[in-house]
């Protein structure tokens, strides 16, 4: 067998990937031509023969060669893998999105009063709306939408989750990211007004009510969330058996 | 035998490889060998045409390659097909049985499934 790789090793040269996966296909090459060669003796064909036979099977070796660098470094593969995900979760995560924003948009253009509950805070007197109900009633449809889109560009359970979810975890990245978004705006502000010739502008920053935060999160991130899921839920169940389908040959 | 276009072996690799993983991991010679004998010589697979479509498919994730000892006590490269491997399974079926039967509509092509 080592006479294998010697000869492999002459044949395919210096691959260039990395002397552990360079090792590692001669390696396998080679067990493979010994098989090859094995099956041959087997069927009384003397050892040398055999194995010259078996390295026979390979046309040209500068394309084998190009091949194996190919499949290994392909940008293709990368690219592949790239619009795979893209299929499986961005576009479907990028439609929910979309949608879920467009029926706010048409549910508050369409004339239909929205339903706010309010709450009031004891504590500083302020009331904050609570539930948009028509847009959480409309958003199973979404998450439905979103996981079953996922489901036939061939996601698993958790690309189908994560694109039903998309609304709710972009809103949260954005409340996320607001705080430091205020605190730019109070920063840079004051500069561009005083440049302008005004008076001084000195703003105030005020942390907001813990009560309007939670409100804030539970209204516009956990509500959304759970409509979301009972529309998602039907389509994040694992398909059955797909290998019932085919039957070899006899 | 009528030889089969290097395009159409390629492509019909995938699916004859994931559906052979599907029921048990099988080493690269191992692999050519079920193909030949299941495609009663149709579709074979050497050493040059197996490996990279392997390497290939092992980057997408599909396979998984694993040094383990066989009956024979050799160490050998062993292909298990991964759950996403598994999933391009069921969409390579279907798209080859949709090209089959189109081939049929047209030129009568008549096929297994």
């Amino acid at each position: 067998m080592p006479d294998n790789q010697g000869l492999l090793r002459q044949h395919l040269g210096k691959l260039g990937l990395g002397s552990q996966r360079e090792e590692e296909i001669i390696r396998e090459l080679s067990e493979h031509l010994e098989d090859h060669a094995a099956a041959l003796e087997t069927r009384g064909v003397a050892r040398q023969e055999a194995v010259e036979e078996a390295l026979k099977t390979v046309p040209e070796w500068s394309e084998l060669r190009n091949e194996i660098l190919s499949a290994e470094t392909e940008e293709a593969t990368m690219n592949y893998q790239g619009t795979y995900r893209t299929k499986i979760l961005w576009l479907p995560a990028l439609g929910a999105l979309t949608l879920s924003s467009s029926l706010l948009a048409l549910l508050q253009f369409s004339g239909l009063v929205p339903r706010f509950y309010w709450l009031s805070d004891r504590m500083s007197g302020a009331d904050y709306f609570t539930f948009y109900v028509p847009w959480l009633i409309a958003l199973p449809v979404v998450g439905a939408v979103a996981a079953l889109w996922s489901k036939r560009a061939g996601g698993e359970a958790i690309h189908r989750l994560l694109a039903a979810l998309a609304p709710p975890i972009g809103l949260l990245g954005f409340f996320l990211i607001s705080p430091f978004l205020t605190l730019l705006m109070y920063v840079l502000l004051p500069l561009f007004v005083n440049r302008a010739g005004h008076r001084q502008f000195a703003p105030t920053l005020h942390a907001p009510p813990l009560t309007g935060l939670l409100v804030l999160l539970v209204s516009w991130i956990l509500l959304p969330a759970v409509a979301l899921l009972l529309g998602a839920a039907p389509f994040l169940r694992k398909p059955h058996s797909q290998s019932s389908g085919y039957q070899q040959p006899e | 035998m009528v030889g089969i276009d290097i395009k159409i072996k390629r492509g019909s690799g995938k699916l004859a490889i994931l559906a052979l993983l599907d029921q048990e991991p099988l080493h690269g010679y191992e692999i050519s060998k079920r193909i030949a004998q299941v495609t009663g010589g149709v579709l074979q697979f050497n050493l040059a045409s197996l490996y990279p479509l392997l390497y290939r498919m092992e980057k997408r994730g599909w396979v998984k390659g694993k040094w383990e000892e066989a009956k024979s006590g050799r160490k050998r490269r062993y292909y298990h097909l991964t759950r996403n491997g598994k999933k391009q399974l069921a969409p390579l079926r279907e798209e080859w049985g949709l090209f089959f039967q189109a081939l049929h509509r047209i030129a009568g092509v008549a096929h297994a499934g």
